[in-house]
């Protein structure tokens, strides 16, 4: 599904990945795991066409396609979905507009028929539940005054609602509490399926015990130096990211 | 240092200020021929001239602009449900489009078919709201008034249903037109009036338009200015309101820019405890062009006044906003807050914004602010990272930009079609940037 061949990216004329290869299967959870300024970040923003980013050397194909050829809003059509680490607040485009804007966009290349407003409005409820969100989060501003939290399970619930081929999760897990952790999981769990696959970039394992990865690695100084299975992650939790030899002042170099 | 040329003075051109005005009453005939003669000839203001400084370039008085507009085709007077409505066409009442409320306490009337003691009472009043060194456009309307409308609200009269004027300029071939109307609030009465400047045909045409109000005390009058017209329409409108004691002025001006867009806003707070509230939408985009100019007088202690005016202008256009705020120095307790927030959606736009405040009590609070700035990239991408494309991301984040405004306005039905008007300009902008 999603093919990284020796990705380099820099921001400001500053290299931050430097030859990234990575294969995800369909149906397949991979997790990125590292150190602070590892680069996971920015590789979850490179695939998804942050402009900050500069790709300077590599190819990434996405069902075939070379996805760095494509425009932010082309990537989100052809599948791929970022949960933000940070989602932006944006007051004054009411959740409920944005989404029924995104998921009808979406509908439309597909070549189902829009949503109307009652529509859409039923099918966000459900969703909103599934992420125990109450409703009244759908008439508020985007992420407009939501806690840290909220925010998070706003964006799990978009990713419900746009049933992407590819989910990426930049750090959903950080600044929530254990509920708010397995609520989103459980989220993120149905929808697990054959043809849908994730990529979940992650500093700590606790994440990874309830949306648990076929594959992990563990990203170092813009590089992949270790790939393993879910034992991998947890190795790491209990010896540390010092145990692979990573000096983790120096991983952000 | 550069020496200072003088700047070319142009006189206004005679063909403005003709004879005419036949159907007025003697008491109204007479203030316009003295008002014709008095301006015969006046200058222009011109890029000197301060409160001209950016759009006396606009304003280009062409012999070609001085013949009254006449009716060149079949008026849209698009249906407004739930009205009173009131036609004005090429600056005279139409009263066969026209369907007035008939209830006790609401007297809407012609110029043209007052008594001469009302029409002195009237002749009285007119053009006592405005700053007449700040308005000088204003004394080209009296000088050309063809007919008026008089709103008179006896004390304590609501009027259950908005009053609508439609202003229809018929833009076949060019001409201009000088809409006039005076509204009388009596104590503690309460309307809303909606002003819409509608247009058909493409000739450039000039509308100099006064509208002015007069609250009693306790009077409560809301205010929608709908100035949406297309680009060839020139507009210079003038608003002028005296607050009473205790009443209440709030508005809502909404405009598109065009050749020549000016529109000053004077309310004077003459009455203690009197509130106004003036909120502000400006769209330019092309080459267009819009020039709000508002001023506050708190002229006694005791009033408040809120002003929140948002502009975007995208593409080569240019707006200014001036707002102008005067305590006076028995106005103590006074509360002013003023705030002008701009977009610039292309960097060849232009938005000039100035406060003005003059300031002559100690025991007052006055706050303002003024920003300018453009569309965020974050937020950008976040819209656009959903698969929504930039156009409709960037018209989605622009719209926000006025939401707290639009949402302010009280009418649910104008409030949808200002929204989707608002929509349908700022996605035509950026799908011409994108050309």
């Amino acid at each position: 599904m999603l093919t990284i061949k020796n990705l380099h990216a820099s921001v400001e004329g500053t290299p931050i990945l430097k030859g990234i290869n990575l294969e995800i299967k369909p149906g397949e959870v991979h997790a990125v795991m590292g150190p602070n300024g590892s680069g996971k970040s920015t590789l979850a923003q490179v695939l998804v066409g942050h402009e900050a980013f500069e790709v300077t050397d590599g190819e990434i194909l996405f069902d075939g396609q070379n996805l760095l050829e494509l425009e932010v809003e082309e990537r989100a059509l052809a599948g791929l979905f970022l949960a933000f680490q940070y989602p932006v607040e944006i007051p004054g485009v009411s959740n409920l507009q944005f989404l029924r804007t995104a998921v009808n966009t979406l509908r439309k290349h597909r070549g189902q028929d829009e949503l109307d407003a009652p529509g859409f409005m039923k099918m966000a409820k459900e969703k909103a539940k599934q992420v125990d969100l109450s409703p009244d989060f759908l008439k508020r501003g985007v992420n407009e005054g939501f806690s840290g939290g909220e925010k998070k399970r706003n964006e799990i619930m978009q990713m419900l609602l746009m049933e992407p081929r590819l989910g990426i999760l930049d750090e959903t897990d950080s600044g929530l509490d254990i509920d708010a952790l397995k609520t989103i999981a459980a989220g993120v769990n149905t929808m697990r399926a054959d043809d849908r696959s994730f990529l979940v970039v992650t500093h700590y394992q606790r994440l990874l015990n309830h949306i648990v990865p076929d594959v992990v690695h563990v990203l170092a100084g813009g590089q992949i130096i270790k790939t393993g299975d879910k034992q991998l992650a947890m190795e790491l939790e209990e010896h540390g990211y010092g145990w692979l030899g990573i000096n983790e002042a120096e991983a952000a170099g | 240092m550069t020496l200072a040329h003088k700047t070319p003075v142009t006189p206004l051109d005679d063909a403005f200020t003709p004879e005419g005005g036949k159907q007025l009453p003697a008491p109204l005939k007479s203030l316009r021929d003295i008002r014709s003669k008095a301006i015969t000839g006046m200058a222009l203001p011109n890029r000197r001239t301060e409160n001209w400084k950016y759009s006396s370039r606009y304003l280009k008085l062409d012999p070609e602009l001085a013949p009254q507009t006449q009716a060149t085709g079949d008026a849209d007077y698009r249906s407004v449900e739930g009205v009173y409505r009131l036609v004005i066409r090429n600056g005279v009442v139409d009263l066969d489009s026209s369907s007035l409320p008939s209830a006790n306490g609401v007297d809407i009337r012609r110029f043209a078919d007052l008594d001469d003691v009302a029409a002195q009472s009237v002749a009285k009043k007119l053009d006592t709201t405005l700053d007449h060194g700040t308005t000088q456009l204003a004394a080209l309307n009296a000088a050309r008034l063809e007919d008026g409308v008089l709103v008179r609200l006896s004390a304590d009269t609501s009027v259950d249903k908005p009053v609508y004027i439609q202003y229809v300029t018929d833009a076949g071939a060019s001409g201009s037109n000088y809409p006039r109307l005076m509204v009388e609030a009596g104590q503690g009465s309460k309307m809303t009036l909606v002003e819409e400047y509608i247009s058909n045909g493409d000739q450039p045409v000039l509308v100099d338009s006064v509208s002015e109000l007069l609250l009693d005390d306790s009077a409560n009058i809301t205010y929608i200015r709908l100035c949406m017209d297309p680009a060839n329409v020139r507009h210079i409108g003038a608003t002028g309101v005296r607050v009473g004691a205790n009443a209440r002025f709030d508005s809502h001006c909404i405009g598109f820019g065009g050749d020549l867009r000016r529109h000053d806003l004077q309310v004077r707070l003459e009455g203690q405890g009197g509130y106004t509230r003036l909120n502000g939408i400006a769209l330019t985009q092309d080459r267009q062009h819009y020039d709000n100019h508002t001023a506050i007088d708190h002229v006694v202690p005791n009033c408040d006044s809120d002003e929140n005016y948002r502009c975007l202008a995208a593409d080569r256009s240019h707006a200014i906003f001036n707002g102008r705020i005067h305590i006076h120095p028995d106005a103590q307790q006074s509360h002013a807050d003023m705030n002008n927030k701009n977009l610039l959606l292309s960097t060849n736009a232009e938005i000039d914004t100035k406060p003005e405040l003059e300031i002559y009590a100690d025991d007052v609070t006055c706050a303002h602010g003024a920003t300018v700035g453009q569309l965020d990239e974050g937020s950008l991408f976040y819209l656009t990272s959903r698969g929504i494309d930039r156009d409709t991301a960037a018209t989605m984040l622009s719209m926000a930009f006025v939401h707290e405004l639009v949402g302010q306005v009280p009418l649910e039905d104008i409030r949808e079609a200002v929204n989707t008007r608002l929509t349908d300009f700022i996605e035509a902008s950026f799908r011409r940037a994108a050309e």
